[in-house]
């Protein structure tokens, strides 16, 4: 899931202010689950900019909502096309995929970012959400007894856990679990802490060609789920 | 009322429906009564409303508020949790704080069939009334003198005052229905020949059962009905010292309290039943006991003792009263017997109807045969229901039956097929899981006053005081809402975020084997909070009206701006149940002066955040939450009210405002000194957006 957190409303008041006509479009997926750009924050921000609205003596701006299934869909954006026209600008409240992807379907049109799109994570109580995967592309979570180094650990390293390891803490934050230690104990429960010995060449980071493309074949198949420039 | 979820125009127009469904309350009355709405309406302080949806499902409201046997409260599931609804007494401060009698029932006549009834007890009545509202010429034939039948001669003034009988009949002489008393019915056929083309019969079970046993005759023995018919006429039955009551119905007790407040020194009432299978109702017994009545429970009468007059009654043991196959066929041990000194013997051992033979109909078991669906008896356009068809029952079944005799005679005239109504009235709540009763908040039942045992028996005055304002709220707000709680209305916005399932005080909702959160109704306790934090917005309350009462609000709010172009200075959204009951949020009201507007709000868990920005769209300088505090019958509301402030505060910090212009007053617990009086806070409030707004006025003074 990927997890946005909205922007402060004086920072997206600032963001408006060259376009009259604003219209708020939410996201009903994924940007909804973590409570930044569903339909209640929509409504939210509408209410709340409407008031900064009247409070700063402006009266220069109108706004209308509306919230799409999931704005990373060509399909579902198009709904938006006669809305559209009455407006000077799109606020979106979905991730920075929804964003863009409304930026590029509607050409004269600017679209303005109201998230900050953060993680890929999972939820654990109401409200709070941790980091689990940066979708690197090369998955060993069957090495690392499930728990993934990269996302986890401070420096993302593959061969762990480096000195400023300290009683199953990080040095970067004394209050953050070490991932390798969280692996080397979950490695000795499953009875395979073997795996610790083996060496990884270190990642090259540079040279991950972006923007990645994936495409899959409508038949299925191992080799048809490439990554690619 | 259940919907076809199917049909497409129930989806299109699923928003504004009721969606509600049918709670065991509701269900359990035999007149079905929108029991939850009239509570719920009282709770939130609307008696005039309340008293509408009373009148609107039943005939005699008054009667049934002060004698109703309130099958409601067997079926509450709150008895669950701690203790049920006293609804009756609910619905007696709804009818005299209303107004109920008072109010005149409109008539007029739309048909020319000309229909008859036959005895004014409650079903005569209760179908004349309805005959009448449907628009038929209504005649009721009396055979007594005066009109009320059992309501009247049978149940003593301390339970039902007079006044109030006769005010109920004045209303429906009022709605043109003809009453002829004295006046016996002796041939179905004539009324036929006088032009009636429908006849309902409800003559009643007036004839006393007899013991059969030896002494039944002598004088100074004397059957309940007639006993209390004489009281209720104003004679004043001539009784001795030490009465004994048989039996252990209603009747029985109604006779033993009567003959205490006829002077009577020791009154013995004497059943087969043991104490728990009495029929009396648990609550009259209690109220007997207390005024000095003696109950001896599981003996029979063997014999009445005495020559010319009686002194006193033998009994024996009574082993069981049902056999196995649960029918009445009581056993005695006579070895272990008794003897108890009397001089009066009242028998109130049940009693039949007595069908005139002339009237040509059918009887099973002493009663009118008729078909349980349509209410006919054998003879075309002859119906019958009440006591003399069922057997003695009670007042409000009596009016469900008069009820239905109407709709069926209506059917009869209009030669329609009758409708069926046994699934409409089945609610399909099931009861409450142990994991809810236990996250429900146990609060005590307010019992309505009764005057002091020694009082009562010295006069046939009523006992049983109204409640006051105050309690009736709190008892009111005790009401679970049973089958009004939240719903996914919009599944296709539902996103499965979960947060439902995670922000439930009582963990009602639960995912599904296809992997959709589903809400059950029966488990859910209408608190609202998770409508307030759904971030798709797809679920909402299942009545209308509590889906949009603080938008409506806002809204009227919005148009008396536009018409007195006064702005407030101080909106405050204050939990309605706190202003109309005992607690002490109750002084805000009284506080709230000039630019202090207050909405109430059914539960401040039910806030969004975008409503108290609206607040201050409005143009207030200052807007507040003011919550019940330690009376709140529902889990959480306190923090999820403050986390929907904390929301709003962000923004009014970001456009200038202070924080302080939007607060909170939510006493959390019971001994919570920190929050004191809610009068002297408001008034501080007041005063310091006072300050501020005069300052704001200055500066823009300043800067012209």
């Amino acid at each position: 899931m990927i997890i946005a957190n909205q922007k402060p409303s004086n920072e997206i008041w600032k963001m408006i202010q060259p376009y009259q006509r604003v219209l708020i479009v939410g996201c009903g997926t994924c940007m909804t689950v973590c409570g930044s750009g569903g339909e209640r924050e929509v409504n939210f921000l509408h209410n709340a900019l409407r008031l900064m609205e009247l409070k700063l003596n402006q009266s220069a701006h109108t706004f209308s909502e509306f919230t799409i299934k999931r704005q990373c869909e060509t399909e579902f954006i198009e709904m938006l096309t006669e809305k559209i026209n009455y407006v000077d600008a799109v606020l979106s409240l979905g991730c920075g995929i929804g964003t863009q992807a409304i930026a590029e379907r509607f050409d004269n049109l600017p679209v303005l970012p109201g998230v900050n799109t953060s993680i890929i994570g999972m939820g654990t109580t109401q409200g709070v959400w941790l980091e689990r995967c940066v979708a690197c592309g090369e998955c060993i979570l069957d090495e690392t007894a499930g728990i993934c180094p990269v996302a986890r650990c401070a420096k993302g390293i593959l061969n762990g856990p480096c000195g400023g390891s300290k009683h199953g803490k990080c040095e970067s934050n004394k209050e953050m679990d070490c991932a390798w230690i969280l692996i080397y104990k979950r490695l000795e429960k499953l009875g395979q802490l073997d795996k610790m010995r083996k060496y990884y060449p270190m990642r090259n980071f540079q040279t991950i060609p972006r923007p990645r493309r994936l495409i899959k074949s409508v038949t299925g198949g191992n080799t048809d789920g490439q990554l690619s420039l | 009322m259940t919907l076809d979820v199917t049909s497409i125009e129930s989806q299109n127009n699923s928003a504004i429906l009721d969606r509600s469904l049918m709670p065991p309350c509701q269900a359990a009355c035999p007149l079905h009564m929108n029991i939850r709405e009239y509570v719920d309406l009282v709770a939130r302080g609307k008696v005039m409303e309340a008293l509408q949806v009373i009148r609107s499902d039943n005939p005699f409201p008054s009667v049934c508020a002060y004698i109703c046997s309130h099958p409601c409260e067997e079926a509450c599931r709150r008895s669950h949790v701690d203790k049920q609804i006293a609804i009756r007494a609910l619905k007696r401060f709804a009818v005299e704080f209303g107004g109920d009698r008072k109010v005149r029932t409109e008539a007029r006549t739309i048909f020319t069939e000309k229909t008859a009834i036959i005895g004014s007890g409650p079903a005569g009545m209760s179908c004349a009334f309805y005959l009448r509202k449907l628009g038929y010429p209504v005649t009721v034939f009396e055979a007594h003198t005066e009109i009320g039948g059992m309501l009247r001669f049978g149940i003593p003034q301390y339970r039902l005052p007079r006044e109030v009988l006769d005010s109920e009949i004045r209303r429906m002489t009022g709605m043109g229905i003809e009453f002829r008393t004295g006046t016996p019915v002796v041939s179905l056929d004539l009324l036929f020949e006088m032009g009636y083309q429908a006849i309902f019969v409800s003559i009643g079970a007036q004839q006393s059962r007899r013991l059969g046993v030896e002494g039944e005759d002598k004088p100074g023995v004397v059957d309940a009905i007639t006993f209390l018919r004489e009281i209720n006429l104003g004679l004043k039955p001539a009784i001795g010292e030490n009465v004994v009551v048989i039996g252990g119905g209603n009747v029985a007790i109604d006779a033993s309290r009567s003959a205490l407040r006829l002077g009577a020194r020791t009154v013995n009432l004497v059943c087969l039943e043991s104490r728990a299978e009495m029929p009396a109702f648990a609550a009259d017994i209690q109220y007997a006991i207390e005024e000095g009545v003696i109950v001896n429970c599981s003996w029979g009468v063997k014999a009445i003792l005495g020559k010319e007059v009686i002194t006193g009654i033998e009994l024996k043991r009574c082993v069981s009263v049902f056999d196995a196959n649960g029918k009445f066929n009581p056993s005695f041990d006579d070895s272990i017997t008794q003897i108890l000194p009397a001089d009066t013997v009242i028998t109130a051992i049940g009693q039949i109807p007595q069908i005139p033979e002339s009237y040509g109909l059918k009887t099973s078991r002493g009663t009118i045969l008729v078909d349980p669906v349509t209410l006919n008896t054998n003879r075309k356009g002859v119906f019958a229901g009440g006591d003399a068809a069922s057997g003695p029952a009670t007042v409000i079944q009596a009016l469900a039956n008069g009820r239905l005799a109407a709709i069926r005679i209506d059917d009869y005239l209009h030669h329609r097929y009758p409708r069926s109504l046994e699934n409409e009235n089945k609610s399909p709540l099931g009861e409450l899981s142990p994991q809810t009763i236990q996250a429900i908040r146990k609060i005590s039942r307010y019992e309505p006053p009764l005057a002091p045992p020694e009082i009562r028996i010295k006069e046939f005055q009523p006992i049983e005081q109204v409640y006051n304002w105050e309690t009736a709220v709190d008892e009111a707000r005790r009401c679970l809402r049973c089958g009004s709680g939240a719903e996914i209305l919009f599944p296709d916005k539902c996103a499965t975020c979960l947060t439902c399932l995670r922000v439930c005080p009582y963990s009602v909702p639960r995912i599904d084997q296809d992997f959709n959160i589903q809400i059950p109704p029966d488990q859910c306790q209408a608190c609202g909070i998770c409508v307030t934090r759904c971030p798709a917005m797809a679920i909402a309350l299942r009545k209308p009206w509590d889906r949009r009462h603080i938008n409506e609000e806002i809204e009227r709010f919005r148009h008396r701006i536009k018409i007195t172009q006064s702005r407030p200075l101080i909106i405050g959204f204050c939990c309605q149940y706190g202003l109309f009951g005992t607690g002490k949020l109750a002084g805000i009201l009284k506080t709230a002066g000039e630019g202090i507007w207050i909405i109430p709000i059914m539960c401040i868990a039910k806030v969004e955040t975008y409503h108290l920005l609206q607040a201050f769209e409005l143009g207030a300088e200052g807007v507040f939450v003011a919550g019940c505090g330690e009376q709140c019958a529902r889990e959480n509301t306190i923090a999820e009210a403050k986390a929907q402030i904390q929301k709003a505060q962000s923004v009014l910090v970001e456009i200038g405002l202070k924080i302080d212009q939007l607060q909170a007053f939510l006493p959390e617990a019971k001994n919570d000194n920190r929050s004191g009086d809610p009068e002297k806070w408001l008034e501080e409030f007041a005063g310091y957006i006072g300050s501020l707004h005069l300052n704001s006025l200055l500066a823009a003074e300043g800067k012209n």
